[in-house]
């Protein structure tokens, strides 16, 4: 068998070269912390690897007209400390900073976990909370945006092509008045993968005490991360009081049962979703925090 | 592939396969085998190293993306022989007992301390939440790496002070299987519940009350 080429871009220039030379057996290598275990795996051998470590302009978070940038290899550590990524998209720091554990946020990147399209990706519940639009180049040289939902379609199944590399992740940065957090429970309190994860974004008026611009992503139940219209709708312009914590832990209830109805997982899940929202829901600290009644 | 790569402050040129781990080429190309390979996919951290400042595990990462940066191993942590003191309050605290995690926890330790000289319990827990220990329940690890940032730990338990003292108080030595069961039987005050011969097990005792 033909042993596996190597290509080190260090530009977004040479990385547009280097993806010219894919083919559908081609790997694109981030942190490697998924990619390296699949490639060693029978059959897994790719004839060709990119490695994009060296494209180092891809590693950095930008503020521009209002939003975020972010490089898809910047690495969760990265995203976990930046300040720009604490000031303007708290949830993703949040989320980062649960990932894996500290030599996995050391290697692993956003732009991987997106890739890789893992259903408990942590990094997909909040970018689709954030309502990110990725960002890629081809070998063609051709850049194209579209909405993160439209990257993520099922199971380690992305609507990428195989000489499509992310590059960038832009959404619009919070402001001020923005409240953001992340909420994930897995089997142990550290080092876990995901069994539900919950990112909830709102802008808060603190004179009036209501929540506008209500956005809620769930992530590990179903396919694809997703965002739960129907409970936005019903949060939105409501007084921060702990009714509407409630009104968000019973739509997020509603979106696990609809998301994945019948499910062996479904008992455990609707019920962590309780918990998980009140997690997440005290998070944006808008009133004292609130515990779950637990029926 | 042609790769360069520095390790412990050492400049080496090696060929190595293009999809090789930088586990590997450590491990079989530069003998540097203090770092371990344990679950060979980034869950254990038995083969964690510092590359440019931060704890990685050399098993999810390729040899490849390692080139041109700076890479410490275990063996960098004490290049003359002379132990590191993350290392030296290890010893001191009991913190190793196997020692297959030995490596990576320190190396763990190792990049916690050069970012952040005086962690805090949590900070300590969190740098080392990637690496597991079956043996010692982490308190002497964790007591290790707060004593090597110069606070305050308290030792699990007093160490035995003098290793010749104890064997001093070991009387028997026996040479054969039959001679350690008699000691053995002596020490226990009756029989012993498992074969004491090469025969095999003894024959199962009737159950009482027959059927």
């Amino acid at each position: 068998m033909a042993s596996t080429q190597v290509l080190t871009p260090t530009s977004v220039e040479e990385l547009v070269t280097a993806l010219g030379q894919a083919t559908p057996r081609t790997r694109l290598l981030a942190g490697g912390t998924d990619l390296v275990r699949a490639i060693r795996r029978p059959g897994g051998e790719p004839d060709l690897l990119v490695d994009l470590t060296g494209v180092t302009e891809l590693a950095s978070v930008r503020l521009q007209g209002g939003s975020l940038r972010v490089g898809a290899l910047a690495t969760f550590t990265k995203l976990q400390w930046d300040p720009l990524v604490r000031e303007h998209a708290l949830c993703l720091s949040l989320a980062a900073a649960q990932v894996g554990s500290a030599q996995i946020r050391n290697a692993g990147t956003i732009g991987g976990n997106i890739a890789n399209a893992s259903p408990c990706a942590d990094g997909a519940t909040a970018l689709t909370a954030l309502g990110a639009e990725v960002t890629t180049v081809d070998g063609a040289g051709a850049t194209q945006t579209r909405p993160i939902g439209d990257v993520l379609l099922g199971p380690n199944r992305t609507g990428l092509r195989h000489d499509e590399a992310i590059i960038e992740f832009t959404f619009p940065a919070l402001g001020a008045a923005h409240r953001s957090a992340f909420a994930k429970i897995g089997s142990r309190t550290a080092v876990s993968v995901a069994r539900l994860s919950a990112a909830l974004v709102v802008r808060f008026d603190a004179p009036s005490g209501a929540i506008t611009d209500v956005r809620a992503a769930l992530g590990a139940v179903g396919a694809v991360a997703f965002r739960a219209p129907e409970l936005e709708r019903a949060l939105e312009g409501r007084l921060a009081d702990e009714k509407s914590a409630r009104i968000f832990a019973e739509g997020c209830v509603a979106a696990v049962r609809k998301s994945i109805p019948g499910r062996y997982s479904l008992p455990y899940k609707q019920h962590a979703a309780v918990g998980i929202a009140y997690d997440a829901w005290n998070m944006l600290a808008l009133s004292a925090p609130f515990e779950p009644a637990w029926d | 592939m042609q790769l360069l790569l520095t390790v412990n402050g050492m400049v080496h040129e090696v060929e190595a396969r293009p999809t090789a781990r930088l586990l590997d080429v450590l491990r079989d190309q530069l003998g540097l085998t203090g770092t371990k390979e344990g679950c060979a996919e980034g869950e254990c951290g038995a083969c964690t190293v510092i590359v440019d400042g931060k704890a990685v595990n050399s098993c999810v990462m390729l040899a490849v993306q390692a080139r041109g940066k700076n890479i410490l191993t275990v063996e960098g942590l004490a290049p003359d022989g002379e132990l590191d003191l993350l290392q030296q309050k290890f010893v001191e605290y009991g913190a190793v007992q196997c020692g297959y995690c030995t490596p990576g926890m320190l190396m763990s330790a190792k990049a916690l301390l050069m970012g952040n000289p005086v962690p805090s319990e949590q900070d300590i827990r969190i740098a080392l939440a990637g690496n597991l220990c079956r043996c010692t329940g982490y308190s002497a690890i964790v007591a290790a790496v707060k004593a090597a940032s110069g606070q305050e730990a308290v030792p699990l338990m007093e160490l035995p002070g003098d290793a010749e003292e104890l064997a001093a108080e070991v009387t028997t030595d026996p040479e054969t299987l039959a001679a350690a069961c008699e000691v053995a039987q002596a020490d226990a005050g009756g029989p012993l519940g498992a074969p004491c011969d090469s025969d095999g097990p003894p024959p199962a005792s009737e159950p009482e009350g027959g059927e």
